[in-house]
């Protein structure tokens, strides 16, 4: 037998194995196209290797030292001892596993693999460089592609992640100790997330934050919930400054120098810093203007509502794409592409894209602020229900936080809800169904919540949100 | 929102019809106008045939390859589609094709939008749906409470907007599945025209008829099998129920399988026989379907090795020559040889004789060294040696380009083919290294055998396949008085050539093996190359 020239042909291209990327293969490949798949790095992207997976692991594992350790109301006295590495190879344990999952759905739904880092020869074809030596290249003609390549962190001057006591989020995902003093440089989420980790194994740590106030997009009184917590922590904060480079300290440590707006400067003594300052799209190497494709000016790849780039047949998914940079919103987009280019009807026609904050206590929130409705021309009813009213949040331990969810006054139709308290990640999931399916106030108010659980806070919510609320008083 | 026909234009002077070669856009596509649809070959020439709406194409009226005359609808668009751009498309265009007027009422270009408030509520598979209908769910009245859109107002809309009373049959959105669509009805689609011809005269061409339904019951083992067989749950016919839906189970989908795929033949009933043309009563399963097996997507790289063979095999009539040279000489030239080449670095092997001996065959024959050009009705004898050489690797079979045989001595090539075959193995050849062979060589021998008939790398003219080569008896004139044969061990090489007969004849691929062989049996010759 004998065959010509093989460059190899497939449908569907997707470059990058991350949420996005790996979800859009999957179902491209149910969709019955051929489809093959360039991963550089490891299956799974920065959320299952570098972000969401590992960090949620370890704010778990912090977070049950530290409760153990402050449980004595409870009648539990301990100090628990925490085996940092022990702690980190469980994480990596946690990631192989879905790493290994992911490539394991890949195969079985017939998705071609291929290791190494693809860049554009041209609107049809791609080249993928093998890593390592001698290991050359190959080109990939396609019919369609799908660029899902990721965002990685943002460095600014004065620190150069390629020190050691300089950490971006990755970095700190894989400590070796826990530094006596971390001042983390962002009280974004990913900022915030990780300082409280640090502050629950026992390091001194200071957040300096360019804005006035942590986690910029979230309302004021959610912010405040989670900033004081992290205070009770011990977190310190200093705002209206922004790290601009360091300094080795006389102790053998480091000084972190900022400076506010004004010009005013100071100094933070630190083991470790941590930059987690933004994420930025992922296109270099790629040659995209060989596709015929731009990016805008920070960088993203623009798409239309099909995920579509100005190059009709090429796709970009995820972070690359722009906001909202989540990887459910990855995933989303993902089976959007890959049923455009089956044929099929899909769009991002979702009224909401939920997103979490994995803080202590956790924020959810979904679709629109009170302000963002209002703005939005809608007659606004707005209900809350502190968690301190809430049975089950009292026998958790933790009854800091609220559920405000925002509806349309006229025909009850819920528009939004913030939700800051424990679990908050978890019950948003009921309003974000409630917004898409159109229900109203009343449909959540009268769906009967299992009792003594969180959950019954939304329902409570909706219900004063009618000024019918049986455990808070109606506003 | 509005279905917008268009006919084939007037695409030259004069001319009446064209061939509709290929459609550029498929139903769903968005297309902007002046964007090129489809392409039409006329007598005079081949245009492309530019949209006259922005919108997203509904309908494709006519299939590739078939004759339309000018004026003739084959394209349908919905302008001013759910997004509400454009809608006023179709008011730009003064070419005579323009769209013949609506033939429903003059509804839709609906004021878009409305105050902010009033946003469509309307749950996901709603939405997903009213896109599949092409309809604008702002311009839907919902009955739901609060204006709130279900699925039924979706459909109703969809109806009360629709021009042509067959397109609008609601349960049977037409998906955009031009792709897939053919792989999953696959079964239902073919069978018997005669066989069906007796009972369901009104529609030829199927097998039972597809039940059609809207919703089945069935358990997941069930939906399993009818997945494998590519069988629609929805459309297996069944007397069963379950809460008042169809319920279908595994001997229901097996027998409606067997039955849509019988082939015409089998599925005619011998005369006489009732004359029940299609049996839908369960039939002893077929092991075949009984049992699937394993099941291996035909990808990838194998898909694209099968496309390669068929284009070869199904285009070239081929036909393979087989004949065995004696070696001996060769053996022994190849032993005195291999430590030299050692010395430099180099495992010889015999490759690069046997390719050396097909260049001396070639220059000989130069007919085998050729491509055929079909469209243009021309044999090009090429003027360059380049040969293919197969390698089998882990993702299949490579065929790796030895350039320039004639300029390079055995030495380099035998390096060259080296250095080929373990990247081949390991996959970082670089495109250009696999293209551009005149000549192929295929080496079997080096797994086992004789002989073969190898597949011509199309559109060469011929490849060449090796056996091993070993003792193999061989009879000789008795050394000496000349008296009579003796059977006598020696080292042969069996040579299988295929060649493409629409190019050359058996005869001359019979000479030129000879020249190979006489090359092969007389190493010093390849001094010559
Ligand atoms: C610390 C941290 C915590 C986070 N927590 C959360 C969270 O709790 N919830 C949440 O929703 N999101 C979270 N995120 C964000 C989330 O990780 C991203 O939104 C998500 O990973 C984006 O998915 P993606 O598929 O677009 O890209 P990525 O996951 O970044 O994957 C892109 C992949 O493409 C590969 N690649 C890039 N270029 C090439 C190339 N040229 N050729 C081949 N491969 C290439 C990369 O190696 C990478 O594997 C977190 C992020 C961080 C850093």
């Amino acid at each position: 037998m004998v065959v010509g020239d093989i460059s190899t042909g497939t449908e569907v291209l997707v470059i990058g194995a991350g949420p996005g990327g790996y979800v859009a293969a999957i179902r491209a490949a149910q969709k019955g196209l051929d489809v093959t798949l360039v991963e550089k790095d490891a299956y799974g992207g920065a959320c299952l290797n570098r972000g969401c997976i590992p960090s949620k692991a370890l704010i778990t594992a912090s977070g049950l030292a530290h409760e153990a350790g402050t449980a004595e109301e409870m009648g539990i006295h301990a100090d628990p001892a925490v085996d940092l590495a022990r702690m980190i190879e469980w994480k990596e344990g946690v990631v192989d596993r879905l790493t290994g999952g992911v490539e394991k759905l890949c195969k079985a739904n017939g998705v071609n693999l291929i290791e190494g880092a693809a860049s554009f020869v041209d609107d049809q074809t791609v080249r993928v460089a093998h890593g390592g030596d001698g290991q050359g290249s190959e080109s990939i003609e396609f019919e369609h592609a799908i660029v899902a390549t990721g965002s990685r962190p943002v460095e600014i001057p004065g620190f150069s992640f390629a020190d050691e006591h300089v950490w971006n989020s990755a970095a700190a995902l894989s400590a070796e100790s826990v530094p006596d003093r971390l001042v983390v440089g962002g009280g974004g989420y990913i900022g915030m997330e990780l300082a409280t980790v640090y502050a629950k194994l026992g390091a001194d740590v200071t957040v300096v934050e360019m804005l006035e106030d942590v986690l910029d997009p979230y309302e004021d009184d959610v912010k405040r919930v989670v900033r004081k917590r992290a205070e009770d922590l011990g977190i310190e904060f200093s705002f209206g400054e922004g790290a601009t480079g360091w300094s080795e300290a006389s102790d053998g440590g480091y000084l972190v120098h900022t400076e506010t707006e004004a010009g005013e400067e100071s100094t933070y003594p630190a083991d470790r810093v941590l930059v987690a300052v933004g994420r930025e799209p992922v296109t270099d190497g790629l040659d995209l203007e060989r596709a015929g494709i731009e990016t805008d000016d920070r960088g993203f790849i623009e798409t239309d509502d099909r995920t579509r780039s100005a190059v009709e047949h090429v796709h970009a998914v995820g972070d690359v794409a722009g906001e909202p940079m989540l990887a459910h919103a990855a995933s989303k987009e993902g089976i959007v592409a890959a049923e455009t280019i089956a044929g099929e009807p899909a769009a991002l026609d979702q009224r909401a894209i939920p997103a979490a904050v994995f803080t202590d206590p956790e924020i959810g929130t979904v679709g629109m602020t009170e302000t963002d409705a209002e703005e939005a021309g809608f007659d606004v009813a707005v209900g809350e229900m502190p968690f301190n009213a809430s049975g089950r949040a009292l026998t958790t331990g933790h009854t800091d936080g609220f559920v405000r969810i925002v509806a349309d006054a006229d025909e009850g139709f819920v528009l939004g809800a913030q939700i800051v308290g424990p679990e908050a990640s978890e019950l948003i999931a009921e309003v974000g169904l409630a917004i898409e399916m159109g229900a109203t106030l009343e449909d959540v108010a009268a769906t009967v919540h299992t009792h003594p659980t969180l959950s019954e806070a939304v329902m409570e919510a909706a219900e004063n949100a009618q000024g019918q609320a049986i455990h808070t008083l109606n506003r | 929102m509005t279905v917008k026909e268009f006919r084939l234009p007037d695409v030259g002077e004069g001319v009446a019809e064209g061939e509709l070669v290929s459609w550029l856009v498929a139903p769903g596509d968005r297309v902007e106008e002046d964007q090129p649809v489809a392409e039409v070959e006329t007598d005079k020439a081949l245009v492309e045939v530019p949209s006259s709406y922005d919108g997203v194409v509904e309908e494709l009226f006519v299939e590739e390859g078939e004759v339309v005359p000018v004026g003739d609808v084959i394209i349908s668009f919905r302008v001013g589609g759910a997004d509400g751009a454009s809608a006023d498309a179709e008011s730009g265009d003064t070419k005579p094709t323009d769209a013949e007027p609506d033939d429903s009422e003059p509804t839709s270009v609906e004021a878009e939008s409305g105050s902010p408030s009033r946003r469509t509520f309307a749950p996901p598979s709603v939405r997903r749906l009213a896109r599949e209908l092409g309809v604008d769910l702002s311009a839907v009245d919902g009955s739901g409470p609060g204006g709130r859109v279900d699925e039924r107002d979706v459909r109703e809309h969809a109806d009360a907007e629709g021009s042509d009373p067959d397109e609008d049959d609601a349960t049977d959105p037409k998906p955009v599945e031009m792709d897939t669509g053919d792989r999953k009805s696959a079964v239902s689609k073919r069978g018997s025209a005669e066989g069906a011809g007796a009972t369901t005269a009104a529609e030829p061409g199927s097998g039972p008829e597809p039940a059609g339904r809207d919703r089945t019951l069935s358990t997941p083992a069930t939906r399993k099998l009818a997945n494998d067989l590519g069988v629609d749950l929805d459309d297996v016919p069944t007397d069963e129920t379950r809460e008042g839906e169809a319920f279908v189970a595994e001997e229901h989908v097996r027998a409606y399988a067997e039955a849509s795929a019988r082939p015409d033949d089998e599925a005619a009933p011998p005369a006489g026989e009732g004359g029940s043309g299609v049996e839908t009563e369960p039939t002893p399963a077929d092991p075949a379907t009984d049992a699937p097996g394993e099941t291996i997507p035909y990808r990838g790289v194998r898909r694209t090795i099968g496309e390669r063979m068929e284009q070869s095999k199904f285009t070239a009539p081929h036909v393979t020559h087989h004949d065995t040279a004696e070696v001996d000489a060769l053996v022994a030239a190849r032993e005195r040889l291999k430590p030299r080449a050692a010395e430099v670095g180099v495992k010889l092997t015999y490759l690069p004789f046997v390719m050396k001996a097909v260049l001396a065959g070639l220059r000989e024959y130069p007919i085998l060294n050729s491509e055929l050009r079909e469209e243009a009705e021309e044999i090009v004898l090429k003027d360059e040696y380049h040969f293919g050489v197969a390698v089998a690797t882990d993702a299949g079979l490579m065929v790796p380009v030895i350039e320039d045989v004639d300029e390079k001595g055995l030495f380099e090539l035998a390096a060259e083919v080296s250095d080929l075959a373990s990247r081949a193995r390991d996959r970082s050849l670089a495109p250009e290294e696999l293209r551009g062979s005149t000549f192929t060589l295929t080496n079997f021998g080096a797994i086992g055998g004789e002989y073969a008939t190898p597949i011509i790398n199309y559109p060469e003219t011929a490849v060449l396949g090796l056996g091993a080569v070993e003792k193999r008896p061989v009879v000789r004139e008795r050394s000496g008085d000349g008296t009579g044969h003796e059977v006598v061990p020696a080292s042969t090489l069996p040579l299988s050539l295929s060649i493409d007969h629409r190019v050359v004849d058996g005869a001359v691929a019979a000479e030129f093996a000879n020249v190979v062989m006489d090359h092969l049996e007389e190493p010093l010759l390849l001094l010559n190359e």
